[in-house]
């Protein structure tokens, strides 16, 4: 292989590592982003595989390139999955501070702010990992730093703070996506919002027959993170007829982000709601499962399903 | 490198479905092999009729075309070594039908193996030619290297499960192959030749698959063994006594060490161990194989004999076995694990000499290798951790492959057992089948006259690996 390498200073110290993965593949299906778009170049396997090209030089940084790199949510599945032990994400942010040096920026999954934003500094003060800051006219990203974890999107009161590519997690894919499930099929009672670091059950990466899907009684919806579940997103499923609606978020100090106490007080608030207007609200259940416990999240909507159909739908 | 006519299959697959940028096509140039090559475009379809037209344009101009899964594959099957059209099979990834009542299920070929499984599970059936790369590895991907895995001791592997198929052939036309019956005597088999041909024949559209039930009890034990050569003479001993184990798995120390180091299961630190599994309707059914694969392990100096029924402790067990490639990876933080002599099979009573081999062979060239695999369908993996770096060990890796499989050929075994041929194993599988080599040019022929479907591979694969397409790994000179 020609050694063609460049500047990647940060980069370079994996290389040992990266020729440590075997390429097993094992980590597709924990990827949310791989299982949005199929393509093996936006699974971790492929970003793994791209910083290795780009540290021999058989992968020019390109914007292209760069895109793949900064796109992550850094949910850290791959890694608990990697028994080759391969740190991916922080390859990622080595990979991420070498070609911002060398002017590549993504966009990936980097936040990014519009024009609108009043520049209050809420995102600022919220942002765990230090990425947002006040550059002298308006709030900028460090991509090196962003998570996307989409904090910023939740405590913006503007809605200026914004991950333009969010992979099928954005409020309005969620609820496009839920609303034609509960308009295709007549047995359709509930939408089922899955923290990505819960691991949802049921199949990752294929499709049952028709004949086996439509009598289904729920879907499950990937969102990143319970932080992520505002108001408006729990509730759009109802206009569509929905007889629930469950969020299942990280056990209480499992979260990283803080995201599942956000979502325990959002469903608080939708309770009160409820009960003004008369509708029962357990409608509304938030649960939540340790990462990778699948049998324990299956039978909470087993349990979920059940009550529902008790309650019937709403009159 | 021929121009590829982007627009032409943008028209055929729509522009979601295609790509062409270059750091999309260096992911797709490797799989889970040692090699790496460039395609010009991947392409993802999602019906029949847009892989009859990829195969209609590639067929005129002569443009290769490789099909592939979930890149799992070991040997470099999918790895473009002359380039062409990647065709990524995993936009096909729908259950077509689970018919219970005839006992088979319709599947696209991107569906992958663990999902499959999943479906089945309810009604309590499974299809068990499960590769270890079950999570990733797609039906298409395993038929086209009739791949097996643990549970192949009992149950066979995939070409024993594939019933029948519908098939894309190099010029477009769609034929169907073998029936949805379990048996068939109406002439060739030319689904279960497709079988194991390494996407060189046509491209499986779909697949009719047969499923087992699920067995109501299960039980898995282990025994250790203080010498490699006890443990390989004990499976031998086993397949011979009439036993019907549902998993004998080897493991040798160094996979032991392994799987210790990267995962918290505590297993014994001896020079072997036989994992065993026998499963059943009938529970006195399952002690009686149980009984009998203990006693067998005692007489060839096992110790510390267990076998539980417990799910948990099973889960353990086998949770070992199963992570133990990429677990190989961990053995060394200098060395590699690296694929290339690593299925072979040979006849049971020889399982213990090529255990011992592969060990002494690894002495001689100064790389570390271990031994482990599916030893009760007689099956032997190999993996050989090195510093890939050094091009010193490269050259002793390719001697120790060439002395592991000039014994395998001399004990009348076969130098791939579930992996299939690819690039990596070529110069073996050329000198195995010298005197029928004529007739697999002419199937080639016949299927594929322009030489378009994975060309370069089996035995048109070049004769140095090593330095026939380029190494995945940097390579100090």
């Amino acid at each position: 292989m020609e050694n063609k390498r460049k500047e990647f200073k940060n980069l370079e110290k994996w290389q040992d590592t990266l020729a440590n993965c075997i390429r097993c593949g094992y980590c597709f299906e924990h990827c949310p982003m791989f299982k949005h778009t199929g393509w093996e170049s936006d699974a971790p396997r492929g970003k793994i595989i791209t910083a290795f090209g780009l540290l021999t030089g058989e992968v020019e940084p390109s914007e292209s390139a760069a895109d793949k790199m900064f796109s992550c949510f850094y949910c850290k599945r791959c890694e608990a999955a990697c028994s080759s032990g391969v740190p991916l994400t922080e390859i990622f942010t080595d990979a991420r501070k070498d070609l911002v040096e060398m002017g590549l920026k993504g966009p990936g999954t980097t936040s990014i702010t519009e024009l609108y934003c009043a520049r209050c500094l809420l995102c600022v003060g919220a942002c765990p990992h230090e990425a947002r800051f006040y550059d002298g006219k308006g709030i900028a990203t460090d991509p090196a730093k962003c998570q996307a974890c989409g904090i910023c999107l939740e405590v913006c009161p503007a809605g200026a703070a914004k991950i333009e590519n969010d992979f099928g997690t954005g409020r309005d894919d969620l609820i496009e996506r839920a609303s034609i499930f509960l308009e295709t099929h007549e047995s359709a009672k509930a939408i089922i919002f899955a923290c990505n670091w819960s691991y949802y059950p049921g199949l990752q990466a294929s499709v049952l027959p028709e004949s086996e899907t439509k009598e289904k009684a729920y879907e499950i919806l990937v969102n990143m993170c319970g932080g992520r579940l505002e108001a408006h997103l729990l509730m759009a499923p109802f206009l569509h007829n929905a007889w629930g609606v469950m969020a299942a978020v990280c056990p209480d100090d499992e979260c990283e982000h803080n995201g599942n106490l956000r979502a325990k007080k959002i469903v608080e608030n939708l309770h009160n709601t409820f009960k003004s207007i008369d509708i029962d609200p357990e409608r509304i259940q938030l649960v939540q499962i340790p990462a990778g416990d699948k049998t324990l999240f299956q039978a909470e909507i087993d349990t979920f399903v059940d009550k529902l159909n008790k309650l019937g739908p709403i009159r | 490198m021929k121009t590829i006519d982007e627009t032409r299959l943008r028209d055929i697959v729509g522009e979601r479905n295609i790509k062409t940028d270059p750091s999309d096509l260096y992911v797709y140039g490797s799989d889970s092999s040692v090699h790496h090559a460039m395609p010009w475009a991947i392409v993802k379809p999602e019906t029949t009729s847009q892989v009859q037209e990829i195969m209609r344009y590639a067929n005129e101009e002569i443009i290769p075309v490789i099909a592939r899964g979930g890149g799992s594959g070991m040997c470099g099957q999918a790895v473009p070594i002359q380039g062409g059209i990647i065709l990524d099979m995993k936009g096909m990834n729908k259950i077509l039908e689970i018919n219970l009542e005839d006992v088979y299920c319709r599947v696209e070929p991107g569906v992958v193996d663990d999902d499959l499984n999943l479906a089945l599970k309810q009604y309590g059936v499974f299809y068990p030619a499960t590769p270890a790369s079950s999570r990733i590895a797609t039906i298409g991907g395993e038929i086209a290297n009739n791949a097996s895995g643990v549970r192949s001791v009992k149950y066979g592997a995939t070409r024993d499960a594939v019933l029948g198929m519908k098939l894309v052939l190099p010029n477009g036309d769609l034929v169907t192959l073998g029936s949805h019956t379990r048996v068939e005597a109406s002439g060739y088999q030319l689904h279960k030749l497709i079988v194991g041909s390494e996407g060189t024949l046509g491209i499986v559209v779909e697949a009719t698959l047969s499923f087992v039930p699920i067995p109501e009890f299960r039980c898995m034990g282990v025994a250790n063994f203080d010498a490699l050569k006890d443990a390989g003479e004990a499976i031998g001993s086993i397949m011979a006594s009439g036993a019907i184990p549902s998993m004998l798995e080897l493991v040798d120390d160094v996979a032991i060490k392994a799987v210790n180091k990267t995962m918290d299961l505590g297993l014994k630190e001896v020079a072997a161990a036989l994992i065993f599994e026998a499963d059943g309707m009938v529970k006195e059914a399952v002690d009686y194989e149980i009984d009998k694969i203990k006693k067998i392990c005692e007489k060839h100096n096992g110790t510390d004999i267990h076998a539980s029924y417990d799910p948990k402790e099973r889960a353990k067990i086998f949770m070992g076995r199963k992570k133990l490639f990429p677990a190989l990876s961990k053995y060394d933080d200098n060395l590699a694990s690296t694929s290339l002599a690593d299925d072979m099979a040979v006849p049971y009573s020889k399982m213990a000499e090529l255990a011992g081999k592969v060990h002494e062979i690894a002495d001689e060239n100064n790389i570390v290798m271990t031994a482990y695999g599916h030893c009760g369908s007689g099956c032997m993996h190999t993996k050989i951790l090195m510093d890939t770096k050094r091009k010193d060990q490269w050259d002793s890796a390719k001697k120790a492959i060439t002395q592991v499989y000039d014994y395998v050929r001399s004990v009348n075994g076969t130098t791939s057992a579930e992996h299939g041929i690819g690039i990596s194993k070529a110069e073996s599988f050329k000198i195995e089948k010298s005197d029928s080599l004529s007739l697999l040019a002419g199937i080639k022929k016949a299927f594929d006259p322009n030489n378009i479907l994975n060309p370069g591979k089996l035995a048109q694969a070049p004769e140095n690996w090593v330095t026939a397409t380029n190494l995945r790994y940097s390579v100090n000179s």
